[in-house]
């Protein structure tokens, strides 16, 4: 019975975090152009600089404090490819409902990790990194690559790729640790 | 004439020991350089044979930085290659090794 009601109490931690956490600025399957795409490129990875800033902020964990700084660190790194590229195309990225739509989802999802503190920061922080990553690889390989028409475009995609990877695996291991 | 048998075989002997140490030598083998890549988030190959003595070089072909640490005891660390950095270390024993700044990528020599 006991072990009955912790399943309920964590399905209902589970579907409470999915709601706010709910990703899916990707979901409309939209057109996009090489400008918007690169929109939208450089806001996702500006979004996990700015979740890492709060994990900085608010974490006291050092596995979750190292993630956080190669976060901060790789996706500086992307953008900063991603604006050489652009400045040498002469491309101006332009804003779109789908960065748009980031934008107000990563707002939301700021407030609610900056309303947490402690071990329940540290599991929200990197519960949405998991998921964040998760919906930013589907979208990278089955949105952005795809209709990129621009190969040097197409080619840093393809490029950030397993680095995307790789930090959905570091995340998944934080996740891990900290159960 | 026994004394110049002797002195004549003591030369050639000489000159037989010096080729045997001179030939077991060059079986060691000169210390060769082998390159490891690291590329798309991973190192390439993933597993190196080397002998004793040999030096491996790791060129970061990634966009963002990384580096080659000891993974058991952190007994070595290249500590931190840029994109487009290399560096290099010679091998004197086996190790597993992995990036510290994206843990799961790893690496592991293995000596011949």
């Amino acid at each position: 019975m006991k072990n009955f009601k912790k399943l309920v109490y964590s399905s209902m931690i589970a579907l409470a975090f999915i709601t706010v956490f709910n990703i899916d600025s990707f979901a409309q399957n939209p057109k996009l152009t090489d400008p918007e795409i690169a929109s939208v490129a450089v806001t996702a990875n500006q979004i996990d600089i700015d979740y890492a800033v709060i994990a900085k902020e608010k974490s006291k964990n050092a596995e979750v404090l190292k993630f956080a700084e190669t976060m901060t660190n790789d996706h500086k790194a992307v953008i900063a490819q991603a604006v050489a590229l652009v400045t040498r195309l002469k491309v101006t990225p332009k804003g779109n409902a789908v960065s748009q739509k980031l934008l107000s989802d990563a707002a939301e999802t700021g407030k609610a990790l900056r309303a947490k503190s402690g071990k329940a920061f540290d599991k929200a922080y990197i519960d949405n990194e998991v998921a964040y990553h998760k919906a930013v690889i589907a979208a990278v390989s089955g949105l952005l690559i795809p209709q990129s028409q621009n190969a040097e475009l197409k080619g840093l995609l393809e490029k950030v790729l397993p680095a995307l990877n790789t930090h959905l695996a570091h995340a998944e291991m934080v996740q891990k640790d900290l159960k | 004439m026994k004394r110049a048998v002797f002195v004549l075989s003591s030369c050639i002997c000489s000159l037989l020991i010096s080729f045997v140490v001179y030939s077991c030598a060059s079986a060691q083998a000169d210390p060769k350089t082998h390159t490891v890549e690291i590329k798309d988030m991973k190192f390439v190959p993933e597993s190196i044979t080397v002998n004793k003595g040999d030096t491996i070089i790791w060129i970061n072909r990634d966009i963002m930085p990384h580096d080659v640490t000891e993974e058991t005891s952190k007994a070595w660390t290249s500590s931190v290659i840029p994109a487009g950095g290399s560096w290099k270390m010679t091998v004197t024993e086996a190790a597993d090794y992995y990036c510290s700044i994206h843990v799961v990528m790893k690496g592991k020599i293995v000596l011949n």
